[in-house]
């Protein structure tokens, strides 16, 4: 069967790249960067001109200097582009693959859904098996920070886990930091292998998860990469911004040292623009620049009496100040005014330095908290007390003793032309709080001091660098951004997924490549093979429990909350994952089996993203009859029919959804189906199957005794 | 409207915010979820992150976006 010949240059240069392939480097790289191009026409993100590359780059085969086999592969493929120039062209214009071959291999939605694109089915399914490594390994591949996101991810990927519509999402951040810790411990959390250094230097302003991210894949692509940074420590926020009882301090300097070990330089205690700048960096002979400065300063409440007193400051200064070493308690009675993360944050750290009451003022009510959930209930669990519809007045005191927290009480009311609800101060019910610290949890902004040297970047209204998504490419040729400092505040794997789109983007600049249309769709590296398992234990299977840290060591010291679950845990839960990399759900099984063959036996309510319905893979085994039509029309595989001591099986991406026993013809031994699908069958042969007489008889043999009968020889109609 | 985490939405319309780009016309008629929202303030003006079905995650400026029952 002829595929899609976008799809099939893909397979062709894929067979070519790594060992077995073609024999020289020069030819490998080539390889590399047509798939590259290749693999955004077929997934609709290419620009006009992507051929264009892919034709000159073709040309490079037949170089001189090309061995031969490289050159007579540089022909076949421009055979392929050139026999085939519409289809290419028509993938691009209409962004669509008309035989939807490119589409066939489109990732599951968790990896979708994850900013930097991690294959999750796949190192799910490695950690199922236990192969803690290979799965940081694919993780890596996307993310090189995968310990720190299995302890505070915000996760995505568990938004748009398709188990959450039969129960509950895979505990997907968990197991990664337990896969990250195990591999870890085994001293089999590695680097991969970096290519040849390219002599080509990259300057990386800030050590955060974003500019971590670049560092790593320019690494790994051969540049030499120099990460300036203003703090004396690596990890940017998620060091001074994320509290230790959240994130160890040590899980950030093992993975950063991974980086390092790659010949990544980080010059601490560097800020750019002052202690070095912009031009010296370019007398140095840095190609390119990757802006991932964060967002670092901290909004101030705008209230009377907040300029007056030391014990009023904000989170963003509180948190870091505490991180570089600062343990003193802000006060005995801490008022934090926000409801975000960052609030929360900043009042359990309150708590754990010895404050005694911890009071959360927020505006709106408990339903608006912006907070994670889980964030919240934690901090209420540990004593921290909130005070909703309470709008800060003013900071009240004297001699830099701050006294109380002036409020007033709102009510939440829709403002005209908008079906927000806003909180509006209720006229006298103005009422103080306690305080003698008052720490400010409303937002952070990106500090741009410093950065006047890049005069063609530009800034958006909201205080950001702009960029193109698709490239992260500032307006300044060869200038770059990712993270905080492009999107405000934001999640520790979008700053990780913008890093590395920038150096894959900084990468193309420097090779004169062109850029993708849109940022890219991840990418599906490898299909592991599917666990297998009875209907009724992936039915019953339950995500564990988090074992916590117990409740007085939660309010005193800054050890890790949740501990982490045992390795037993961690199989089981990663074999509840519904292997949506293998199943994409189009729902065609579902439609033949009920519309086609009458039977509706497939109860798979999960398969609509709109419309979700019940789902029970047991249910199957009760009117299943294994005629095996939905595996037939199953374009990805995913269900599977197969024969196994002396049982007909149906399993749908491992899970074992019915098994029959197989009969045999009386008349010639020819294997039949079951008695359940034979009794399908003789129901709907009626007529024929009177000349059988109540006997086992395969097609052949009825059709023979239906001869000798005077019956209709016709083939036998299922439908 | 407010958008909360988990909330199911559509692309409905072109945004006239500066960080609607030409590519994210492409996402009209997405359907997808809020994955984190603006999660500092409740900032009407706040570019909300939503993974849309198949076409992964971005942040999109709130006026594109209208929440879907159920």
């Amino acid at each position: 069967m002829q595929i899609c010949p976008v799809r099939q240059t893909i397979l062709f240069l894929e067979d070519q790249i790594g060992p077995g392939g073609l024999p020289d480097p020069r030819g490998q790289r080539i390889s590399e960067q047509i798939m590259t191009l290749a693999e955004e026409i077929a997934e609709g993100a290419a620009g006009q001109t992507h051929l264009t590359a892919i034709e000159s780059l073709v040309e490079e085969y037949e170089a001189d200097q090309s061995p031969e086999p490289t050159r007579a592969f540089g022909k076949k493929i421009k055979q392929m582009i050139t026999d085939h120039k519409e289809v290419f062209v028509s993938h691009i214009q209409s962004r669509n693959c008309p035989t939807s071959d490119c589409s066939k291999l489109a990732p599951s939605p968790c990896q979708m859904a994850c900013p930097a694109g991690i294959d999750v089915p796949t190192y799910l399914a490695l950690i199922a098996e236990g192969k803690d490594a290979q799965a940081i390994e694919v993780i890596r591949r996307d993310n090189p920070l995968p310990w720190v996101c299995g302890l505070i991810c915000t996760r995505p990927c568990e938004m748009m886990c398709v188990r959450a519509r039969i129960d509950t999402p895979i505990s997907i951040k968990f197991l990664k930091a337990f896969a990250a810790e195990r591999a870890m411990s085994d001293r089999a959390y590695v680097n991969p292998e970096p290519k040849p250094a390219n002599g080509k230097k990259v300057c990386v302003v800030g050590a955060g998860p974003g500019g971590l991210s670049c560092a790593y894949y320019l690494a790994l692509m051969g540049y030499k990469v120099k990460i300036i940074e203003a703090l004396p420590v690596p990890g940017g926020m998620i060091m001074v911004g994320i509290p230790r009882y959240r994130l160890p301090r040590e899980v950030i300097d093992r993975e950063v040292a991974m980086i390092e070990a790659l010949g990544v330089e980080i010059c601490y205690n560097t800020r750019f623009g002052k202690d070095i700048t912009k031009a010296a960096l370019e007398e140095q002979g840095y190609d390119a620049f990757f802006l991932a400065m964060g967002a670092h300063k901290g909004w101030s409440l705008g209230i009377a009496g907040e300029d007056e007193f030391s014990r009023a400051i904000d989170a963003v200064t509180f948190l870091k100040d505490v991180a570089l070493g600062e343990h003193h308690a802000p006060g005995t009675h801490v008022v934090v005014v926000g409801g975000g993360n960052v609030a929360i944050d900043a009042a359990r750290t309150s708590l754990r330095l010895g404050a005694e009451k911890v009071t959360i003022a927020y505006r709106r009510s408990r339903e608006q908290l912006p907070a994670d959930i889980e964030e919240v209930e934690q901090a209420e669990e540990e004593g921290i007390e909130f005070d909703f519809l309470t709008i800060p007045k003013a900071i009240v005191g004297q001699k830099d003793q701050i006294t109380g927290l002036s409020c007033i009480k709102a009510e939440l009311k829709k403002k005209k032309g908008s079906d927000r609800l806003a909180p509006v101060p209720l006229e006298g019910s103005d009422f103080n709080i306690r305080a003698d610290a008052v720490i400010a949890a409303i937002g952070q902004y990106v500090d741009d001091d410093g950065f006047e040297a890049f005069d063609r970047v530009s800034w958006s209204r909201r205080g950001t660098v702009e960029v193109n998504h698709a490239s992260m490419e500032t307006k300044e040729p060869g200038v770059f951004a990712a993270g905080d400092a492009v999107s405000g505040p934001a999640t520790v794997i979008e700053a990780i997924g913008g890093g590395k789109r920038a150096a894959d983007a900084i990468d193309r600049h420097l090779r004169g490549m062109p850029q993708p249309r849109m940022p890219r769709v991840p990418v599906r590296h490898h299909t592991e093979p599917v666990m297998e398992m009875s209907a009724s234990q992936k039915m019953t299977l339950k995500a564990p429990k988090m074992p916590m840290l117990a409740m007085d060591r939660r309010r005193t010291m800054f050890q890790q909350v949740e501990l982490g679950y045992d390795e037993k845990s961690v199989r089981k839960e990663a074999s509840r994952c519904l292997r949506c990399d293998i199943c994409r759900r189009c729902g065609e099984c579902v439609e033949i089996c009920r519309d086609k063959m009458g039977i509706n036996a497939l109860r798979l309510g999960y398969m609509s993203f709109d419309k979700q319905k019940p789902t029970d893979f047991r249910a199957t085994a009760e009117n299943c009859i294994t005629c095996g039509a939905c595996a037939a029309n199953c374009e990805n595989h995913a269900l599977v029919m197969d024969e196994k001591d002396g049982q007909r099986r149906l399993l749908l991406c491992g899970t074992l959804l019915n098994s029959q026993a197989i009969q045999y013809c009386e008349g010639c031994g020819a294997k039949l189906g079951s008695v359940e699908y034979t009794r399908f069958i003789d129901k709907k042969t009626q007529d024929v199957a009177q000349a059988n007489a109540g006997r086992l008889l395969c097609h052949e043999c009825q059709r023979k005794l239906g001869a000798r009968a005077g019956q209709p020889k016709g083939p036998i109609s299922l439908v | 409207m407010e958008l909360r985490r988990g909330d199911k939405i559509e692309v409905f319309q072109p945004s006239t915010d500066e960080a609607w780009e030409p590519y994210m016309n492409d996402f009209l008629g997405c359907h997808g979820i809020v994955t984190d929202p603006d999660t500092i303030v409740n900032d009407p003006d706040a570019l909300v992150e939503v993974s849309l079905e198949d076409r992964g995650t971005h942040r999109l400026p709130q006026d594109s976006l209208r929440r879907l029952e159920g």
